[in-house]
């Protein structure tokens, strides 16, 4: 798969990819790995194109303030960098899930079977 | 850069552990170890694209990547320093010309004058040709001045100057200066202030006072700080220096020139001596007041306060200050501007060659960089930058240029052209000329750019095709059209300088040295130096060697003509408006001594003077104008009396009976004038009470036609000055042909520049034709091998380069030849004796061109001719 491509893709579902990171994040603290193998479990497109796909993203919600990052731990004893939501990161998740439900159902009514 | 060195280390670091982790659980799933790590890999996908976007995010990427770039493309270009130095010299040709006329066009038309609100400064001049009598086309008189000044309401300043050229005596020493008479509201209405003492002002209207510029101070006064009081001597009345102009500032029409300024010698009534129209006048708007509104104002003032008809229906024109200094040369400036923008665009699309030349061969390079996962745009970038790189190099080089252009300029014209003493190059130009530079950089990687595009979306295979692009081809037509555009120009300059020279003078130059005197005491009884310049007219007469001598007011190409121009009424044809002639005073050999040939009747003869009549000849084209179909000999001539005019309005009541008509003759010093209506009249026959005798007596000029050298002539006409009459000042001795020749010095100057600018450019288009087919038979040489494989002859493979060549260049002609048309059309007023569209200029450059290009198409069509078909296919 050409370079070109994976941009392409990755324009498409930086939104998504956002904020299904968001989402990950929003029970507790997890590491880069962590969060991947969570996407990946809930969703098999986005990150087809590889982990590495998520390290801009995490950059820019860094950057953006919707997430902070810390040194930790991880589980099997490696140093790992842990990310954790901040209350803008909370407000923003809350927000935006609400505009992606609002927007399905009303997708979802438009696609409902036309009764003759 | 940033602390990012850092913040990418621990990035690269965080995405080892994500990896390792991976492995890690690979590994417990049951992977083989060794496979593990590489899964994970895999899986991750690429580490670099994913740092790269992530530092996008963090900002200021861009900035590291163009110092990285700007790195990378220096280390290229200088692995190419042939390519480099064409692409640099030939850019800096191209900006280098159009920074420096962009500079003089600045300096000289665009930067307001050095006076204080200068947008506020307008010249009030009449705008039809006048009738009556007048110094110059545009003059008006002190009355009206006085008028305007007294009634506007739009202007918070009139004022009006007249400029002569007088004998002067400062500091012991008698010298021939330029002067200039001006109202008591000249400099307060200019807004100058002294440097040294005060200035003329209300208050010096009869005061014996002057002013004087800065260079007169330095050359005549010594430059003394002590020169206020010092006393200059002027047609024998002493005038006190009150006080010093400031350095910086140029009378209009005085550039370089030592000026003392006297206020002007008007009568009680406001009249200056000489009774005609002879002011220039310039007046400040006040503030909120349009030019428009001030027009109007002026033009009702003058319809009433008027003093003759003429004056009363004179119509009005007004222009800013800034026009009246430097009106005549915008025009040329600006087609020498014209000329130095299309050597830019013959250098641009040079450049654009050679970038497309490069970019091809760099094109495995750009493939490799695009599968390693550079985008477009980092690639366009990297492009973009080394292009922005050479320009950016080609400007400052081409700014080096300029700057010593410039100064080399300002160094030979600054006494000669209006405000080149002011030339320089302000950072606005140079900052121009760099944003020209970036945006011809970003131009030129547009091309090269598609290309890129085209080969890395395709397979690197593209290597081994021949692609045949059209883009290079047009690039070298515009050249070649380009370049035809400047050739004809230049020849059509050429052919008008050829014109100039071979113009029917009417007289014959040859042989005449020309003497202007002038008395030095200019207020002396007209009758005196009458006296004195006719008993010199003998006395030359009767030197060894001289044939004839004649005196003339108007001597072709002379700085001292003092010309009349008057509305006439011819006998027997009814007076229509506007009509008029020249009239020129000389004495009795004037057809003899200038070799004017005598069409009809007879020339003037010893005695005329006495018989009482004025007889007078006219010229061909007064003869066409108001005399056609008739017998010219007999008719009687009248200066015409408009309604309300008394008879001292008029130069003389007298009738004039023509007697002869003669060929037309150059008048003034424009060779390619149209030739006036003309009346000649003897100078001894004007009536005595007239006020032209005043006028015509102040400076006597004069014809001598000899076969002896130049020198000796001078030398002879001296000695019987200084014997005879010691109180007539030489003004002015020259051999009438070395006028001729100084004459047309600015066309000539006009020639070589716009020649220069063809012959850069014809050498440019020849480089450029030169690259495109050098480069094009390097990408068909394998196609040019196999052709002969295939049995081609030589001579069919040079042939194809010359085809190639043949299409670019006619293709550029049929071009070159319309927009030469255009460009003849647009400078026809600086030609002469040549239409537009010549057919001679057109065949001679569509010649040269071809010669030219064939020239340079021949070592490329020699290289195809010699590809060798064995080599070729071994290296399939």
């Amino acid at each position: 798969m050409s370079t070109r491509k994976i941009n392409d893709q990755l324009e498409l579902m930086k939104g998504t990819l956002d904020l299904l990171v968001l989402q990950t994040l929003a029970p507790g603290r997890a590491h880069g790995h962590a969060i991947a193998c969570s996407i990946e479990r809930r969703s098999d497109e986005v990150l087809q194109v590889g982990h590495g796909s998520l390290y801009p993203a995490l950059q820019r919600l860094l950057k953006l303030g919707l997430i902070t990052a810390e040194d930790g731990i991880s589980e099997n004893n490696r140093k790992a960098r842990f990310y954790r939501l901040t209350t803008r990161g909370r407000k923003y998740l809350f927000a935006e899930a609400s505009k992606w439900q609002k927007f399905s159902n009303a997708i979802a009514r438009i696609l409902v079977p036309v009764v003759e | 850069m940033f602390g990012f060195k850092n913040r990418r280390k621990e990035l690269l670091q965080e995405i080892e552990t994500h990896i390792e982790i991976e492995t890690q659980q690979n590994i417990e799933t049951g992977t083989p170890p060794e496979q593990a790590r590489h899964a994970a890999i895999k899986k991750f996908g690429n580490v670099l694209v994913a740092v790269e976007q992530s530092r996008n995010v963090w900002g200021a990427l861009w900035l590291e990547n163009l110092l990285r770039d700007i790195r990378y493309a220096a280390r290229s270009l200088s692995a190419v320093p042939g390519y480099t130095a064409t692409l640099v010299c030939t850019l800096a040709l191209g900006l280098g010309c159009v920074t420096a006329m962009l500079a003089i066009i600045q300096s000289v038309l665009l930067l307001p004058v050095d006076l204080p609100r200068p947008g506020r400064l307008v010249q009030i001049y009449a705008e039809e040709r006048p009738e009556g009598t007048s110094a110059s086309p545009q003059a008006l008189s002190y009355e009206a001045i006085d008028a305007l000044r007294r009634e506007t309401r739009s202007f918070a300043g009139v004022s009006g100057y007249n400029t002569m050229v007088r004998p002067v005596q400062a500091a012991g020493e008698v010298r021939v200066n330029p002067l200039m008479e001006v109202t008591p509201g000249f400099f307060q209405t200019l807004g100058v202030s002294a440097r040294f003492g005060r200035l003329i002002g209300p208050d010096d209207g009869k005061a014996q006072v002057a002013v004087v510029s800065d260079k007169f101070w330095r050359e005549r006064l010594n430059g003394d700080p002590k020169a206020i009081g010092a006393a200059l001597t002027i047609s024998g009345k002493v005038w006190t220096v009150i006080g010093i102009l400031p350095a910086g500032f140029q009378a209009p029409g005085m550039t370089g020139a030592p000026v003392a300024f006297l206020p002007v010698s008007a009568g009680p009534s406001g009249q200056d001596t000489f009774k005609i129209e002879s002011a220039i006048v310039i007046a400040r708007l006040k503030e909120g007041v349009s030019m428009q509104q001030a027009r109007t104002e002026a033009q009702s003032i003058f319809a009433h306060s008027g003093h003759t008809y003429a004056e009363q229906h004179r119509r009005l024109g007004m222009h800013s200050y800034q026009e009246l200094v430097t009106g005549d040369i915008q025009r040329p400036l600006l087609a020498l501007f014209g000329a130095a923008l299309v050597l830019l665009l013959i250098a641009s699309a040079n450049a654009a060659n050679l970038e497309i030349g490069r970019t091809a061969s760099r094109m495995p390079e750009m493939s490799v960089r695009s599968a390693l996962g550079a985008g477009f745009g980092r690639l366009m970038q990297q492009l973009v930058t080394e292009n922005v790189m050479v320009s950016v190099l080609g400007a400052a080089l081409g700014g080096g240029l300029a700057i010593v252009a410039i100064s080399a300029v300002r160094h030979a014209y600054a006494g000669k052209y209006p405000r080149f003493d002011e030339l320089a190059i302000h950072p606005l130009v140079l900052f121009a000329a760099c944003v020209l530079a970036v945006v011809l950089g970003i131009f030129a990687s547009v091309a090269p750019a598609l290309n890129v595009r085209r080969h890395t979306v395709g397979r690197l295979a593209a290597r081994s095709t021949t692609r045949k692009s059209r883009l290079p081809g047009l690039l070298v037509a515009t050249q070649v059209a380009l370049t035809c555009v400047l050739l004809v120009t230049s020849g059509l300059f050429v052919r008008t300088l050829r014109s100039l020279e071979n113009v029917e003078l009417g007289f014959d130059p040859r042989g005449i040295t020309t003497l202007v005197l002038m008395p030095e005491n200019q207020r002396q009884d007209p009758q005196l130096s009458r006296d004195i310049e006719t008993r010199l007219l003998h006395k030359f007469e009767a030197l060894p060697g001289v044939q004839s001598v004649t005196m003339q007011s108007e001597i072709p190409f002379s700085n001292y003509n003092i010309s009349l121009h008057g509305t006439t009424d011819v006998a027997g044809r009814p007076y229509k408006k506007g009509d008029s002639a020249y009239y020129s005073f000389v004495s009795t050999n004037f057809v003899k001594t200038s070799g004017i040939r005598l069409l009809k009747g007879r020339g003037f003869l010893p005695g005329d003077e006495s018989s009482g009549a004025i007889i007078a000849l006219v010229n061909e084209a007064f003869v066409k104008m108001y005399l056609s179909g008739r017998q010219p000999i007999g008719v009687t001539l009248r200066f015409h009396r408009d309604p309300g005019d008394t008879e001292a309005d008029l130069p003389f009541t007298q009738p004039m009976t023509v007697v002869g008509v003669i060929q037309n003759e150059l008048q003034g010093a424009d060779l390619g004038a149209p030739y006036e209506p003309m009346v000649y009249l003897d100078h001894l026959a004007l009536p005595k009470t007239s006020f032209l005798s005043a006028v015509f007596s102040m400076s006597g000029q004069y014809a001598v036609r000899s076969a002896l050298p130049e020198t000796a002539v001078a030398t002879e006409l001296r000695a019987v000055v200084k014997q005879d009459a010691p109180t007539m000042v030489e003004m002015s001795l020259k051999p009438m042909e070395e006028q001729i020749s100084q004459s047309l010095g600015q066309r000539r100057l006009a020639l070589r520049l716009v020649a220069g600018f063809g012959i850069v450019a014809l050498l440019l288009s020849a480089v450029g034709i030169y690259g495109v087919l050098a480069y094009s038979v390097a990408l068909r040489r394998r196609e040019i091998g196999i052709r002969m494989a295939l049995g081609s002859s030589r001579r069919e493979a040079a042939g194809l380069v010359a085809s190639q060549a043949g299409k670019m260049v006619l293709m550029g002609l049929a071009f070159g030849i319309t927009g030469a048309w255009a460009a003849g059309h647009a400078v026809r007023s600086f030609l002469f004796g040549v239409k537009a569209l010549d057919a001679v200029t057109l065949s001679a450059t569509g010649a040269l061109l071809l010669l030219v290009s064939a020239a340079a198409a021949f070592v490329p069509a020699m290289r195809a001719a010699r590809v060798d078909p064995v080599e070729t296919l071994r290296a399939e």
